[in-house]
C-alpha cells in the first residue's frame, strides 16, 4: 500500500503517541504503516518533545493508536478495520484544528 | 374542397370547425426514420430486452493465461543470500525501522558490529516469497513496512537489546534463535536466562541432593542412625495409635 498523499504530519499539538500492536496478526498492516508515517524525521522534527512509543505485544489483542494532546484530550483509534489514510486523515485534522486553536489564542 | 369551404365559413362567427382533418403534418410511414417522442422512447429504453448471459462450456475456449512470474535475477539473488544467511546464523531477529537517519543506523551497526551481530535488509515481497517456501513460514507476516534483519551466529540477546534500548525508533518485533519463533516479550525472558552450564548444574545437583543425603546419613555413626531410626518409628507410631483406638473403641 502507497503512502497516503504527501502532506507532512504536524505533531505540534501532541504530547504523546502510543502504537500498540501485535505483529504475529493480519490486521496490523495499517497500524504498522501508520506508525512508520508518525515516528518518521520530518514528523518528529516538527515537535522534538512528542514521545513516540510502540508498543510490541503477543496477546492476539486489537492495534490501538492512543494520541494524548498537549491540552489533555485523547484520541484512540482502533485500527483494526481502518485504513492507513483513514488513521492518518482523523488524526491530522485534528492536530490542524488544535494548531489553529494554539494560534488565534497566541494572537490575542 | 369541403373542409377548406367549412373552415372559411366558420372561422369569421367564431365557432370550432365541423370537420378536423386527421390527415394533416408528417405522415406516420416514412422513408427515414422517424424521430421518437421523447417519453416513446424513454420507455422503449426501459424496457428493452436484456438476454441473459450464455454460459460457455468449459473447455470451450483456452484457459487464460496464469501469471507464473519467474523471479527476476535479482530476487534470486537475494533469496540465495537469504537461505544462506538463515542457515548460518543461530538468531535472526526483526526489526521495524520508523526513519531513523544514516547517521543512526552508522551508529547502531557499529555497536551490533562488535558483538558479532549483523545489519541486513532485503525487500519485504523477495523475503515473504522466500518463507512461504521454507519452514519459518509463519515468519512471513512480521514482514510489512520497513523491517531491518539483525542476524547472528551466536544468540547474543543481551547486548542486541541494550543497542536497541539506545535508539528508540526500532522496535523489536520478533526473532528466530535456535529454530525457535520467539516474540518480543520471549526475547526479552530469552535474555534473563542463565546460561546453559549453570541450569544444567542446577538439575544435577537438584537429582542428585536426595541420594547424596541418603548416603551422608548411611556414612554417619551407627549409634546416631539408630536413634533416627527410633525417632522416626515413635512418629509414625502415635499416627498408628491414634488410628488404632477409635478402633477399638468402634469395636468394643
Amino acid at each position: 500500500m502507497a503512502a497516503p498523499g504527501k502532506a507532512t504530519v504536524l505533531l505540534k499539538a501532541v504530547k504523546k503517541i502510543t502504537v500498540q500492536f501485535c505483529p504475529f496478526e493480519s490486521n496490523v498492516r495499517s497500524t504498522r504503516e501508520f506508525l512508520a508515517l508518525v515516528g518518521s524525521e520530518k514528523a518528529r522534527s516538527t515537535n522534538m518533545n512528542c514521545e513516540v512509543m510502540p508498543v510490541v505485544k503477543h496477546d492476539k489483542s486489537e492495534p490501538v493508536v492512543d494520541v494524548t494532546y498537549v491540552d489533555g484530550e485523547r484520541l484512540v483509534m482502533k485500527g483494526a478495520k481502518l485504513t492507513c489514510s483513514e488513521m492518518l486523515g482523523a488524526f491530522q485534522s485534528r492536530c490542524k484544528d488544535k494548531d489553529q486553536q494554539a494560534k488565534a489564542g497566541a494572537k490575542k | 374542397m369541403a373542409a377548406t369551404l367549412c373552415t372559411k365559413l366558420l372561422r369569421n362567427q367564431g365557432w370550432a370547425p365541423l370537420i378536423q382533418s386527421v390527415r394533416h403534418g408528417s405522415k406516420a410511414v416514412t422513408r427515414h426514420r422517424k424521430p421518437l417522442h421523447i417519453i416513446k422512447q424513454k420507455l422503449l429504453a426501459v424496457t428493452q430486452y436484456i438476454p441473459p448471459p450464455r454460459v460457455v462450456p468449459p473447455g470451450a475456449y483456452p484457459a487464460e493465461n496464469k501469471c507464473v512470474q519467474e523471479d527476476a535475477g535479482l530476487s534470486l539473488i537475494l533469496k540465495k543470500d537469504l537461505k544462506k544467511v538463515f542457515e548460518e546464523s543461530k538468531m535472526v531477529a526483526v526489526v521495524q525501522k520508523n526513519g531513523s537517519n544514516a547517521e543512526d543506523m552508522m551508529i547502531l551497526k557499529h555497536r551490533l558490529c562488535k558483538h558479532g551481530i549483523k545489519v541486513k535488509f532485503f525487500p519485504n515481497q523477495v523475503t515473504r516469497s522466500f518463507l512461504s517456501d521454507s519452514v519459518y513460514c509463519n515468519m512471513a507476516p512480521l514482514f510489512i513496512g520497513p523491517t531491518v534483519l539483525f542476524v547472528s551466529k551466536e544468540p547474543k540477546v543481551k547486548e542486541m537489546l541494550s543497542a536497541l534500548r539506545a535508539s528508540p525508533q526500532m522496535t523489536l518485533l520478533g526473532a528466530c534463535i535456535d529454530n525457535t519463533l520467539l516474540s518480543a516479550q520471549g526475547v526479552v525472558s530469552y535474555s534473563k536466562l542463565p546460561s546453559v552450564t549453570v541450569v544444567q548444574g542446577e538439575l544435577v545437583s537438584g537429582l542428585t541432593m536426595l541420594t547424596s543425603r541418603t548416603a551422608s546419613m548411611l556414612q554417619h555413626h551407627p549409634a546416631r542412625l539408630s536413634a533416627l531410626l527410633r525417632q522416626y518409628v515413635k512418629q509414625q507410631s502415635p499416627d498408628d495409635g491414634a488410628e488404632a483406638a477409635p478402633k477399638a473403641e468402634a469395636a468394643t
